[in-house]
C-alpha cells in the first residue's frame, strides 16, 4: 500500500505509528510522507501497482481532497481500495467517507489488529480479483478481523 | 511509564528519605539566587505568579483580532498567537497547496497589513505579545504593529520561538537550508539584543519538537544543544553573552509525569544557570535564571472521552505551577480532533484562573524545595540531561546533523517507541488502551468536534487582489535588496526583510527569495514563480 498526508497535513505521528504497525505485521508499505494531493497519491498508487491507498487524516484538509480521490479513483485506479484514518473524522465524516466509497476509516481509537486484518483483506480481495498472486509473504496466520 | 521508573526511566524508590537528598545537610539558594533551581524571582515579588493565556488564531488576522479581544476581555494576562499551516511552512495563502487549509488551524498571516490587523487595539506596550508564527515573520510583523500603533518597538514585551535546528523535522518544512535557518535566528537574536531589548527574540521550542514522543531528558538535552549552539553564534559574532542571554527563554512541553515535569523544571533552571555561568561567563543574574513559559502536552490528550483532557491538562498545568513556569498554556481539551473551539479556550483559561485564585498554588513558591525525592530526582534528571547533551554534541556539528537527517532519525523512532508504549499497554491512557467506553456511549463534550472551521477562501481572494495591486517598482528593489543581502552570507538580514515587509513583500516572497540565494528552488514544490518572474514563460 502507499501511505500518506494530504495538502499542507503535518500531523505525521499517526501514519508513522500505522506504517510501522503494518510493516510490523508484514504488509509492505511505501511511506509516502507529507504534501499528498490526490494527484500525487494516485500517480504512486498506479506507479507501485498498490492494492491499498492510506490516508492519515490530522487535518480538515481531507474533507475537501479525499471526494477529490474518490471521484478519480473509477477512471484511473478502480481496483484500489481508499483507507482514511485519524482523529478528527467524526462519526459523522466516516459515514459521509463510507458513503463515497472509502473502503475502511479509522478513528483514534481502532484496534492495531482491526487495521491489520482490513488493509490484508482488501489487498487480497484486489490480487484474488485480478488473479494476482497474493502480497504478503507466508507468515503467521492474520489475526482475526474483528 | 512503568510502575517503578518514570517516563524518562528514572529508576524510583517506594519512598524517599534523608540520605537520598544530594547533598545532605547542604544548605541550598533561596528562590531568585543562582543556581535558581528553586525558582528565577526572589522574595519581594510574587511567589508563583505567571502569565495565562492560551494559544489561538484561526481565520484571517480580522478574525483572530476578536478571538484575542475575546480572550483578554475573559482574563487573559497575555497572547500567543499561532499560524494556520501555510503560515508555519512560511507560504501564502494563494499558493494551491496551501487552500483548502487557509485559515483552519491557526491564523493566516503573510504581509504587514495582516499584522496591523491582527494586533489592532490590543495594548502592545501592556501585555506579552507571544507568536508561535515563524519567528523572523512575528518579530518583524510585531515591530511594524508597533510602530504604526505609535508605541516605540523598544518597549514591546512578548516573543518568537526559535528552532533553527529542528524545525523541517517536527513542524511546517520550510524547505530553508540549515544553515540559512541558523542564521536566520541568530540574526533575529542579533537585531533584538539592540532593537527590541524587553522582548524575547529566542524562546527554544522544545514544546514542539518533543510532541513527537520524547521523554522528558530527550526534550531538555535536546533544547540545550540548541541554544549552546546559537550562543556560541552569537558569541562568535561579537556579541557579548549579557547582551542576549537575558531574552532566551525556553517554552517547555508538559507531560503526565506529573513529578518528573516539576522536576524537569528545576533540573532545567539549574543546569541553565550553571552553564551560562561556568561555560559561557555571563554575570547578570537575568543571563543565569532562565524564563520557563509552556505549553501541556497535545499529545497526552485523546479524541475519546474529551472531558477527561480537561482533567489532564489541569493536572499539567498544576505541575507547572508548582515547578516555577512563569507563562502556561492548556492545550485544548478539543485538540485532539479539532482547532481549538471558544468554549475549549475557555475552560483552559478558567483552569489556571482556579489554580492561581482557588487552589492557592501560586502563594509559596517551590514547595517541593527540600523534598527528599523531589530533591533526588532533580538532580538526576539534571545529570542525564548533562549527559545527553555531551553525547548529541559528541556525534558532531548540528548543522550538518541537522542537514544529514540524523535528528530527523530520533524524532521517528521517539514517534515509534511512543506508538508501540501505547499499542502494547507498557504506557496507559484512560479511555485509549484501558477504560475504554463504547462510541454510542462516548457523547461527553462530542458535539463540539462535528463543528468545523471551513478553509477561507475570500481570505485567498484577499491576498491575490493585494498582490496585484502593489506598486511593483518597490517590491522588486526591496525583494532584490533580500537576495543580495542573502547572497553575501555574512551581515544581518533582518534589516532588508524589515524593509521588505514594509513595501508589502508577503512571507512567501521573501522566503522564495532566501531559499533562491542559497541556491534552492523558490518555491520547492514548483507550483509558484517569484513575483519579478511573474509572466514570463
Amino acid at each position: 500500500m502507499v501511505l500518506g498526508l494530504l495538502g499542507m497535513d503535518s500531523h505525521e505521528n499517526g501514519a508513522i505509528a500505522v506504517a510501522s504497525l503494518l510493516r510490523d505485521a508484514g504488509v509492505e508499505v511505501i511511506y509516502l510522507g507529507r504534501y499528498q494531493t490526490p494527484d500525487t497519491l494516485l500517480r504512486a498508487a498506479v506507479q507501485e501497482d498498490v492494492d491499498v491507498i492510506g490516508v492519515s487524516c490530522h487535518s480538515w484538509e481531507y474533507l475537501e481532497y479525499l471526494p477529490a480521490l474518490m471521484e478519480r479513483i473509477p477512471a484511473e485506479a478502480p481496483d484500489v481500495a481508499v483507507v482514511a484514518g485519524g482523529s478528527v473524522i467524526t462519526p459523522a465524516d466516516a459515514a459521509r467517507l463510507t458513503a463515497l466509497g472509502v473502503a475502511a476509516v479509522f478513528g483514534s481509537g481502532a484496534a492495531p489488529e482491526h487495521m491489520v486484518a482490513t488493509v490484508r483483506r482488501l489487498a487480497a480481495a484486489r490480487r484474488e480479483a485480478l488473479e494476482l498472486p497474493p502480497a504478503a509473504p507466508p507468515g503467521p496466520p492474520a489475526p482475526t478481523p474483528t | 511509564m512503568s510502575e517503578n521508573r518514570t517516563r524518562s526511566g528514572v529508576p524510583l524508590k517506594t519512598f524517599y528519605e534523608a540520605t537520598d537528598l544530594p547533598r545532605p545537610g547542604a544548605p541550598q539558594s533561596p528562590p531568585g539566587e543562582y543556581p535558581f533551581t528553586r525558582g528565577r524571582l526572589g522574595s519581594g515579588q510574587k511567589a508563583a505568579a505567571w502569565i495565562q493565556r492560551e494559544l489561538s488564531g484561526e481565520g484571517d488576522p480580522a478574525h483572530s483580532n476578536a478571538q484575542l479581544h475575546y480572550l483578554i476581555a475573559k482574563g487573559q494576562t497575555g497572547i500567543d498567537v499561532i499560524g494556520d499551516s501555510p503560515t508555519q511552512a512560511q507560504m501564502d495563502p494563494d499558493h494551491p497547496l496551501a487552500v483548502h487549509a487557509v485559515g483552519t488551524q491557526g491564523v493566516s498571516l503573510c504581509c504587514k497589513a495582516d499584522y496591523l490587523e491582527l494586533f489592532h487595539g490590543l495594548p502592545l506596550d501592556g501585555i506579552s505579545i507571544s507568536s508561535s508564527v515563524p519567528s523572523l515573520f512575528g518579530m518583524t510583523g510585531l515591530y511594524l504593529a508597533a510602530q504604526a500603533a505609535g508605541v516605540a518597538p523598544e518597549r514591546v514585551r512578548g516573543s518568537v520561538l526559535q528552532v533553527p535546528l529542528y524545525s523541517e523535522d517536527c513542524g511546517y518544512p520550510t524547505y530553508l537550508p540549515c544553515e540559512l535557518r541558523a542564521r536566520l535566528s541568530a540574526d533575529v537574536m542579533e537585531f533584538c539584543a539592540a532593537a527590541m531589548p524587553r522582548f524575547h527574540s529566542y524562546v527554544e521550542d522544545t514544546y514542539f519538537f518533543s510532541e513527537s514522543g520524547l521523554t522528558a531528558v530527550e526534550e531538555m538535552a535536546l533544547g540545550f544543544v540548541e541554544i549552546r549552539f546559537l550562543a556560541r553564534e552569537l558569541l562568535r559574532r561579537g556579541v557579548p553573552i549579557d547582551r542576549f542571554a537575558p531574552r532566551i527563554a525556553i517554552l517547555v512541553n508538559c507531560s503526565m509525569d506529573f513529578y518528573e515535569e516539576v522536576a524537569k523544571l528545576r533540573a532545567t533552571r539549574r543546569l541553565y544557570a550553571r552553564m551560562m555561568k561556568e561555560e559561557f561567563g555571563a554575570q547578570d543574574a537575568r543571563s543565569l535564571s532562565v524564563n520557563l513559559t509552556s505549553h501541556t502536552s497535545g499529545l497526552t490528550l485523546t479524541a475519546e472521552q474529551p472531558a477527561n483532557n480537561i482533567v489532564r491538562g489541569a493536572i499539567q498545568a498544576l505541575a507547572l505551577a508548582m515547578g516555577g513556569a512563569q507563562a502556561i498554556e492548556i492545550s485544548a481539551f478539543d485538540e485532539a480532533y479539532r482547532t481549538p473551539s471558544p468554549e475549549s479556550h475557555l475552560v483552559g483559561l478558567r483552569t489556571q484562573q482556579i489554580l492561581e485564585l482557588e487552589s492557592g498554588v501560586s502563594r509559596v513558591a517551590d514547595p517541593f524545595g527540600g523534598s527528599y525525592f523531589m530533591e533526588a530526582l532533580t538532580s538526576e534528571l539534571e545529570r542525564r540531561i548533562e549527559a545527553m547533551v555531551r553525547e548529541i554534541e559528541a556525534e558532531g556539528d548540528p548543522v550538518h546533523l541537522a542537514d544529514s537527517g540524523w535528528f530527523k532519525g530520533f524524532f521517528h523512532r521517539a514517534m515509534e517507541r511512543h506508538a508501540r508504549e501505547i499499542r502494547e499497554g507498557a504506557a496507559r491512557v484512560v479511555g485509549h488502551n484501558v477504560h475504554q467506553i463504547p462510541e454510542e456511549e462516548d457523547l461527553l463534550l462530542r458535539d463540539v468536534s462535528e463543528r468545523k472551521i471551513r478553509p477561507w477562501s475570500e481570505r485567498v481572494e484577499r491576498i491575490r487582489s493585494f498582490k496585484a495591486g502593489r506598486g511593483r517598482e518597490r517590491l522588486h528593489s526591496a525583494l532584490s535588496g533580500v537576495l543580495e543581502a542573502a547572497r553575501a552570507r555574512t551581515g544581518n538580514l533582518v534589516p532588508p526583510v524589515l524593509a521588505a515587509v514594509e513595501a508589502d513583500a508577503t512571507m512567501g516572497e521573501i522566503t522564495g527569495t532566501l531559499r533562491t540565494a542559497y541556491g534552492f528552488p523558490y518555491d520547492p514544490h514548483r507550483m509558484v514563480q517569484p513575483p519579478t518572474m511573474e509572466g514570463a514563460p
